[in-house]
């Protein structure tokens, strides 16, 4: 497959995964509020602001909605505002003109799946937002991303152009949900001594919630929800698929398939990468990481994910041509 | 029965449909009888909506680029298809070939010998003044000896009817993507119409491509890779290069995709480099290689000429051909024919005058308001003026330029297109068309039977282009004159719309 398009088809994918993760932190943040309710003021700054971190551009959002972080500010910077490239609008347009760009390669129910999700995201904003009601509009968007997935897993033959989509899809993901983690606690953390108490359950639900885990992870038997437990199991659950660990093995996987097709591939540092960082996760010990820093942990994390994303690019997309390994 | 052609006016032109008022010429009363068997208006309007969707559905569209939501608009589809009858194709066919020939020796002269220049057939300095005339190719031995091998030539039909040749495309024609659609959607609005007509199919085009692309592979290499280079997916015939990409099965790539490394052409493909020996180009020569031609263009390919040079890969069509579509050249192809072949013309051009020629222009300057003034290097509809319909102050305008830059110009008399009927609003009205014919030059001259029909939908105007709000037509060649072969009963429930 030429460089070119792999790279449109894994941003394809990233795109429209870090969309679908946006809506869902945009609904459990707008349920979290409600439940919040008794103690905070649903319209207060304290609630939303935690929102504009986890997309790592406050600074711009404060320039253009000022200081206060309100629901409708987060909402138009989050969904509709096409000047922030982590916007919904913007990830789903770009999603879309990638796939225009390879409209030959993808069946035309693929294309005009998305095509149809972006003319009509395209038309709303706030006002439709609140109309709708939040939970019924974030599922919405959500229920067209799936649908797309749906369409694409049936639709697309397993060669390159599916693990390319694969690769991106599991290391947005697995990038976002040490994001949601990461901000989920720094929220949470002052309420750390009041571990067991009615509200700390229902903020771990929540973060749960987001990474759509919470039957799961009662599935699972793990036990009473609680900070380590639920770190853990969004960190390394085995089966879960929307854990790091699971994603980070995924990836993993799907650059196997990738480099199969070259034989002086098969070792290359992108899969070196995801393996290590697999095994990182598998060896690691949450409660230990709890008490030495999540966040630092986090951030080690999202540089890692960074990494294998370099890594991809220099080995199959941007490689020196001197060095290249021609094909015969 | 309901004559939906009942208040169609004939008008001063050659009439493809209709020899007189009312009465059909013999290649179209089938098509009479069959469109007067529709329930009217209401049934014909009904099926051209169908066909739009199916124009949409199969996306055979363009980007309005103007528009950033990304609105996708199709080339409008006009459902009266053009029919062309066996004996008229044979001439255009032979005509066409005779062109092709003469023009591919034309190449091979001016970039090898130049024996017509030498003789003064064709002035030096009209050849070595064309922008488009490559000087670094001159001496240099094209694969198979093809000097061209493409070409959209623009056919006409004057007032009384005779088919004459507007002009060239040797570069990169386009266009030939809505001949093969149009008549997808034809055969599932019309399928037995089609039939009982015996119409000539054109589905073969993009094998017959293919395997003119795989002639021009370096002789050595025993499985060539072809692929197509298109400037991107902004470009307004994108749709046709992932079309035609598709079609024959090979990739599409851009500029950035290919590197030359020691004079080889590879794209970067996610495993490695793979070689390429064959390019369908569908960029312009002055974008093929920032190193050799424009520095700036970004669409090209650094070292992709010198490794062109070395035999180590083909492009289609080859570099230089646009001298010979330049629109001063276009006067002197007869002479060429006569030149190298030793034939007279078949298919006769266009009066045209060279505002070059002192005598010609003194006459164009006289009567620009009758005449059609075209840039010899424009493309596409633009930077012409059509006497006829333009102010006073365009006329100035160019009356100006003209003298300013002869070189630039020349003037032909206002052609009265032959009109056919289209399907405009809800009412059946003339319209005036062209016929673009695609030649492929590879083992043996190929034309695709028929070609890209352009309709000028806007009421009285004579520019078919699509970006001057021009249309397309299928276009029916007959296999057989002999019409006499009766149609198969019809039934309603035979012809459905099968979409």
């Amino acid at each position: 497959m030429l460089s070119r398009v792999a790279n449109l088809i894994y941003w394809m994918a990233r795109q429209l995964e870090r969309a679908e993760n946006t809506a869902r932190i945009v609904d459990v943040n707008a349920q979290l509020v409600l439940d919040l309710q008794s103690r905070q003021a649903a319209d207060d700054p304290r609630s939303w602001e935690p929102l504009v971190f986890v997309s790592g551009s406050e600074q711009q959002f404060h320039e253009f909605y000022g200081d206060t972080a309100s629901e409708r500010a987060v909402v138009e910077y989050m969904l509709f505002d096409r000047r922030n490239s982590s916007s919904i609008i913007s990830c789903v347009s770009q999603a879309r003109e990638n796939a225009r760009c390879i409209r030959d390669l993808l069946a035309s129910e693929v294309w005009e799946t998305l095509n149809t999700f972006f003319l009509k995201l395209n038309e709303d904003d706030f006002t439709v937002y609140a109309q709708t009601g939040s939970a019924e509009y974030l599922n919405r968007v959500k229920a067209r991303i799936q649908l797309f997935y749906g369409v694409a897993a049936s639709m697309l033959p397993r060669g390159d152009a599916w693990w390319f989509f694969e690769l991106g899809r599991h290391l947005e993901r697995a990038d976002n949900v040490s994001r949601i983690l990461d901000v989920k606690y720094y929220m949470l953390l002052p309420d750390v001594r009041e571990v067991g108490a009615a509200l700390d359950m229902v903020q771990w639900a929540s973060v749960l919630r987001s990474c759509s885990g919470f039957e799961a992870f009662r599935r699972s038997r793990r036990g009473q929800l609680n900070l380590e437990r639920v770190v853990d199991y969004l960190l390394r659950d085995e089966l879960f698929p929307r854990s790091i660990l699971y994603s980070i093995t995924e990836a993993g996987h799907t650059l196997t398939r990738i480099a199969a097709a070259a034989p002086h591939l098969h070792a290359n540092p992108a899969s070196d990468l995801a393996a290590a960082l697999r095994q990182e996760l598998e060896q690691t010990d949450t409660a230990a990481v709890i008490g030495g820093g999540l966040h630092q942990y986090l951030d080690d994390i999202q540089q890692k994910i960074a990494d294998i994303h370099a890594a991809v690019q220099t080995t199959f997309i941007d490689y020196p041509i001197a060095s290249a390994e021609i094909l015969g | 029965m309901s004559d939906l052609f009942a208040n169609y006016e004939h008008g001063r032109f050659y009439d493809e449909m209709f020899a007189s008022p009312g009465v059909p010429r013999r290649h179209y009363e089938r098509l009479f009888e069959r469109f007067n068997q529709l329930d009217g208006m209401t049934e014909l309007l009904a099926r051209q909506h169908t066909a739009d969707q199916t124009f949409v559905n199969r996306g055979v569209t363009f980007t309005v680029y103007s528009d950033n939501r990304g609105t996708e608009k199709i080339f409008p589809f006009d459902l009266l298809p053009r029919i062309v009858p066996a004996h008229e194709w044979a001439h255009l066919e032979k005509g066409l070939t005779q062109r092709m020939a003469a023009l591919n020796h034309f190449l091979a002269d001016i970039y090898g010998e130049q024996r017509i220049l030498k003789e003064g057939i064709v002035p030096r300095e009209m050849v070595e003044t064309s922008k488009h005339f490559r000087r670094e190719m001159v001496g240099f031995a094209m694969p198979r000896g093809l000097f061209v091998h493409i070409n959209g030539t623009d056919l006409i039909r004057d007032e009384a009817g005779a088919y004459r040749v507007l002009e060239d495309n040797l570069r990169t024609p386009s266009g030939v993507s809505y001949v093969l659609e149009d008549r997808q959607v034809m055969k599932r609005v019309f399928p037995n119409l089609i039939r009982d007509y015996r119409v000539r199919p054109v589905e073969t085009y993009p094998s017959d491509l293919l395997a003119l692309l795989l002639h021009l592979a370096p002789e050595h290499v025993p499985e060539p890779t072809v692929v197509l280079l298109t400037p991107g997916v902004f470009n307004s015939a994108y749709f046709e290069h992932s079309f035609l990409a598709r079609q024959m099965g090979i990739e599409i790539v851009e500029g950035g995709d290919l590197v030359v490394e020691n004079d080889k052409v590879y794209m970067r493909r996610t495993g490695g480099l793979a070689p390429v020996h064959v390019i369908y180009r569908r960029i312009d020569d002055d974008f093929l290689d920032p190193t050799v031609f424009r520095e700036d263009s970004l669409l090209g390919v650094p070292g992709l000429v010198n490794a062109y040079r070395k035999g180590n890969v083909a492009l289609c069509n080859p570099i230089g051909t646009g001298v010979a579509d330049d629109k001063a050249m276009y006067y002197y192809v007869p002479r060429m024919i006569k030149f190298y072949l030793g034939e007279d013309a078949i298919l006769p051009n266009v009066e045209t005058f060279l505002s070059s020629d002192p005598k010609d222009l003194s006459h164009i300057l006289a009567n620009l308001p009758k005449l059609v003034v075209k840039s010899v290097n424009e493309a596409g509809g633009y930077g012409m003026l059509v006497g006829p319909h333009s102010t006073q102050a365009q006329i100035e305008e160019f009356r100006a330029k003209i003298i300013a830059n002869p070189r630039n110009f020349v003037a032909q008399p206002t052609i009265g297109l032959s009109r056919c009927p289209a399907v405009c609003g809800d009412a059946i009205e003339g319209r005036h068309i062209d016929l673009r014919p695609y030649i492929l030059n590879g083992e043996t001259i190929k034309i695709m039977p028929g070609g890209l029909t352009r309709v000028a939908l806007r009421k009285g105007s004579l520019v078919v282009n699509s970006s001057q709000g021009g249309g397309s037509k299928d276009t029916w060649v007959l296999s057989s004159d002999d019409l006499t072969v009766p149609p198969l009963p019809f039934h309603q429930s035979q012809e459905k719309i099968i979409v």
